[in-house]
């Protein structure tokens, strides 16, 4: 199966030569999807961290892109340092906020969000309220530019994926599913815990950031406003709580999931809405380990087995 | 040698004090049994020596190093190993992973020599044929051994039992105690035991200290220090009073 997901990876790599823009566009969002409720995955399904505050590393991203293009750098090589900073950013971020547990550090992060966004409003080096468009762009031409931002994509929510499963399946993994699953436990077993979190707060933070970057290339201007807003870590949580919650599939399945509901029912305005908080609700009553939780063997397993 | 020690340990929880400069040493191989009323600081002292709790005033000394500050994480490797009088067993992992995960993060172990940790210590527990069921499946027997596995998994020199025998039945905690001196032979462990079930004690321990507000009022032989006045007092006298209680109301 897993050798299937590799061939479908390849087999969508090829989409700009075949179908063009007009799939490539939508494709991108999915692929941010992807990649954004992985890594929020990695947090909150794994470490047991539910953060209420990645927008802030989304926006770290595209604003890091932003100061990076200025200085001359091409937006598309400047993508995984964007990504480096939104995690070096993370760093002495996450000494404060991983104090706190539970609600407290969930609420932590969302101020710490509206912390960022106010800075970025209040700096008109950059751009301030009105936001900023990408310097250094113009040297490409337009179906180009829109097939190396495909690819991007593809690349990383084919990275988050692998990423978080090489990260979660490892010695790491299981330390980080154990101090998720009880940090006082954990501890006394000698894990450390406050290193196992760190690493999962500043992993998740890198690869939101490359996600941020990256949608700063695909829409091509950024304001604090909507790269900081809430609703992103709203979606996080809505894809990886409908997919399953400390699962490798379970980020994927959500973010097709909602990526289906959007692009079928989003013409129908605020009943979309309503629409979504139903089928939370559901899989949350009748599904509490989402749909693929229920759905049987893993595909991408992280359990450690005996040997035999 | 001293693998532990207490020195004028002192721990308040507003007006309750649950360590009165508390001094306290057990040697290496040693089998210490710890009893008491309820609320007389036994699993408190269990959270001072394991990093759970911090002392106000005093000093841990653990195999040699100053421990009184370090998180449970380094005091778990350093070797001391503790289970939780209401198991707490990593519910989302397997059996095996609970084990695992302690082979190696406290005894640090890696790739093959960890897989071969955890399994030992599963056969020695008795959960062997359970490796693969979630943890959140066990029963209390079950889980009573888990937490013994994962404690033994991080290749404690000192191992902290608190209350591993109760809730059991009779046969159970029989096949239990066989299992810690089991252990015990085996890895040549110092333990310091919390138990209710005083025959479990007895059966096992070659010392027995008796703890009342904070303060060691008994340590010595198990039957000596049962029998002394001031340990008769603290459990009998309540004793006592139960049944003139009882009396009254008949």
């Amino acid at each position: 199966m897993r050798y299937i997901a590799g061939f479908i990876v390849i087999l969508l790599a090829g989409v700009p030569y075949m179908l063009g823009p007009a799939v490539e566009q939508p494709l991108v969002t999915l692929f941010s999807l992807v990649a954004m409720a992985s890594w929020w995955n990695l947090l909150a399904g794994f470490t047991g961290l539910t953060s209420f505050g990645q927008q802030a590393y989304l926006g770290v991203g595209a604003y890091g892109l932003y100061v990076l293009a200025l200085a001359g750098i091409d937006p598309f090589v400047a993508i995984p340092l964007a990504a480096v900073l939104a995690g070096v950013v993370a760093l002495p971020v996450s000494f404060p906020v991983l104090r706190l547990s539970g609600g407290h550090f969930a609420v932590a992060t969302w101020v710490l969000a509206e912390i960022f966004r106010l800075s970025v409003t209040l700096s008109p080096a950059i751009g301030g309220n009105t936001g900023v468009s990408l310097p250094g762009i113009s040297g490409y031409l337009p179906l180009l530019r829109q097939a190396v931002v495909y690819w991007w994509a593809l690349a990383i929510a084919a990275g988050s994926v692998l990423a978080v499963w090489l990260l979660a399946r490892g010695r790491y993994g299981l330390a980080a599913r154990a101090v998720g699953d009880d940090p006082v436990t954990a501890a006394s077993s000698g894990i450390r815990v406050a290193r196992i979190r760190r690493w999962a707060y500043c992993l998740a933070a890198a690869g939101t950031g490359a996600v941020g970057a990256l949608l700063f290339t695909h829409t091509l201007y950024v304001q604090p406003g909507s790269i900081f807003g809430v609703q992103y870590s709203v979606l996080m949580m809505f894809m990886v709580l409908i997919g399953g919650l400390g699962t490798i599939e379970g980020p994927v399945a959500g973010a097709l999931i909602f990526f289906a509901l959007q692009q079928t029912l989003a013409a129908h305005g605020p009943w979309y809405l309503v629409l979504l908080g139903a089928v939370a609700v559901a899989v949350t009553l009748f599904a509490p380990r989402g749909l693929w939780g229920h759905l049987g063997r893993p595909l991408f397993p992280i359990a450690h087995l005996q040997e035999r | 040698m001293n693998v532990l020690e207490l020195d004028r340990i002192t721990k308040r929880f507003g007006r309750v004090t649950v360590a009165d400069e508390l001094t306290l040493s057990v040697r290496q191989g040693d089998a210490v049994g710890v009893v008491g009323p309820n609320g007389a600081g036994k699993t408190s002292l269990f959270g001072m020596i394991s990093g759970d709790l911090r002392p106000d005033a005093g000093e841990v000394r653990f195999d040699g190093h100053r421990v009184t500050l370090l998180d449970p994480s380094v005091r778990c490797r350093l070797g001391i190993g503790r289970t939780y009088q209401v198991p707490r067993p990593f519910l989302g992992l397997s059996v095996f992973e609970n084990t695992l995960v302690a082979a190696q993060q406290g005894a640090r172990t890696r790739g093959r020599a960890s897989y071969a940790l955890a399994a030992r210590v599963l056969g020695e527990t008795g959960l062997a044929d359970l490796a693969g069921r979630p943890a959140a499946q066990l029963g209390l027997l079950q889980r009573k051994r888990l937490e013994l596995a994962r404690a033994l998994a991080t290749r404690p020199k000192l191992l902290l039992l608190d209350e591993v025998a109760g809730g059991l039945t009779d046969p159970e905690v029989t096949e239990l105690v066989a299992l810690i001196t089991a252990a015990r032979e085996r890895e040549g462990l110092a333990v310091l035991w919390i138990e209710h079930v005083v025959r479990a004690l007895t059966a096992t321990v070659d010392r027995l200290i008796c703890l009342a507000g904070g303060r060691i009022i008994g340590d010595g032989g198990p039957l000596e220090v049962l029998a002394s006045p001031a340990v008769k007092e603290v459990f009998l006298g309540t004793a006592d009073a139960l049944t003139e209680a009882e009396d009254r109301d008949a």
